[in-house]
């Protein structure tokens, strides 16, 4: 478990800065870090959820160069509420899956974008939201639904083995 | 526990504060080294396994690609060659026709054009079944032509065909004549598809290699100055009563499609129509 939570974070940081680029769809990349801190959330609760949110986002930030701190404390925040509500949600349904992506990705892309506002970024609200967000919003959903399926599949099998 | 996670969350969030403050202040560099200190390897690593993996998949999908792309470049040619062998043959097709329909403009005669339809090649009989027959009033020993010359005539008249024995035929003969010597004489078919110039010694002198012969007109069969073809050769058998000479035939028989077919008057002299035959 342990082995899976620190590949789990390199995948959610680092390897989103450098597979990122590959898994681009019509110019839209997802945002694999979000998608690992919430699965991590649902699994080990808020404080988790939390902590691997700020690792992941500082790792995210310096990998990609932006501000230190901006996604680390959007994905923190994400973490720790998803922590804190998860147990009281039916996520294992993918109908459930890719829509609560969808909408925690537009949060997130909303929270990144008031932080950033604090320090004059530049970009319109509405472009960004448009071809930036939403579109990465909605293939975390889809990936982040295919992702959970290959978890709960990978586990089934293992535990068929072992 | 609660309390704690409110904490740890007040914490991150006051580190992450305090790290955007220090970097619009300009103060951060130190906290972004250590962190490429950690990043910068992993990245490096990542970056050579993601390039791997992704170079192999990329070579797949362009041996794919590059295999799809022949074969359908391959398809392509396939069709193109068809098409071009099409268009070919139409383009063939229509400058025989121009050059007939010239040539039966030109001509100070009555003519029909004719197809042919069916080709008899053996040793033994050489002709040409054209889609003109009695219906067209075609009659025994009509004269047929090409934009080149002479094919040959008419041997058997059915309701709507025509048997035209060419030249080439063993039975067939011609009465021709040298036109730069004036040599008169006969072209006979050959069984092996050849023809030949039968003349008499005493008036074949002077007769070249390359000269052409042409219908006489004689016997009032062949309208005058058809070309027939070219002499080859000169058979010389010296105190002999009769000469040969191998004709290089003007018409390619084998390549006839389309021809002229002379109805009526037949005594007319053509040869200004015959560029070549001269």
């Amino acid at each position: 478990m342990r082995t899976f939570l620190a590949v789990a974070f390199l995948s959610g940081g680092v390897a989103h800065a450098t597979l990122g680029p590959a898994l681009r769809i019509a110019d839209v990349a997802p945002d694999i870090p979000l998608i690992v801190v919430v699965m991590l959330a649902l699994r080990r609760g808020p404080e988790f959820g939390c902590g691997a949110g700020f690792l992941a986002g500082l790792l995210q930030d310096a990998a990609t160069g932006g501000l230190l701190g901006v996604q680390a404390l959007t994905k923190s925040v994400i973490g720790f509420a998803i922590g804190g509500v998860g147990s009281r949600l039916r996520v294992s349904a993918p109908l459930v899956q890719v829509p609560g992506l969808v909408v925690l990705s537009l949060v997130e892309g909303v929270a990144r974008f008031a932080l950033l506002q604090l320090f004059h970024f530049p970009a319109p609200f509405g472009e960004l939201m448009t071809y930036v967000v939403l579109p990465q919003a909605i293939y975390n959903g889809f990936l982040g639904a295919a992702l959970v399926l290959a978890l709960s599949w990978a586990e089934s099998v293992r535990e068929r083995s072992s | 526990m609660r309390i704690r996670a409110l904490a740890l969350l007040g914490i991150v969030a006051g580190v992450c504060l305090l790290l955007l403050t220090l970097q619009m202040r300009g103060h951060a560099s130190g906290a972004t080294d250590l962190l490429a200190l950690f990043t910068t390897p992993v990245q490096t690593v990542v970056s050579r396994i993601n390039r791997t993996a992704f170079g192999l998949w990329s070579t797949y999908q362009d041996w794919k690609n590059v295999r799809a792309e022949n074969r359908r470049l391959r398809d392509q040619a396939q069709r193109l060659r068809v098409e071009s062998l099409r268009v070919s043959e139409v383009d063939d097709e229509n400058r025989r026709l121009r050059r007939l329909l010239a040539l039966k403009e030109a001509l100070p005669l009555h003519t029909i054009s004719g197809e042919v339809i069916g080709r008899e090649w053996g040793g033994w009989v050489r002709s040409l079944t054209v889609n003109r027959g009695r219906s067209s009033n075609v009659v025994r020993l009509t004269a047929v032509i090409g934009p080149d010359g002479l094919i040959g005539r008419i041997v058997d008249v059915r309701g709507g065909s025509s048997v035209v024995q060419v030249l080439t035929d063993p039975a067939s003969t011609v009465g021709a004549h040298v036109v730069r010597t004036r040599t008169p004489g006969i072209i006979e078919g050959e069984p092996r598809g050849t023809i030949r110039f039968k003349y008499m010694a005493r008036d074949g002198a002077g007769m070249q290699v390359g000269d052409m012969v042409v219908t006489s007109g004689l016997g009032g069969l062949f309208p005058r100055g058809i070309p027939i073809g070219r002499v080859r050769a000169i058979d010389d058998r010296g105190s002999a009563l009769f000469h040969y000479a191998q004709i290089e035939p003007a018409v390619d028989f084998a390549r006839i499609d389309e021809v002229l077919l002379l109805i009526g008057d037949a005594t007319r002299d053509v040869a200004a129509q015959f560029p070549g035959a001269s």
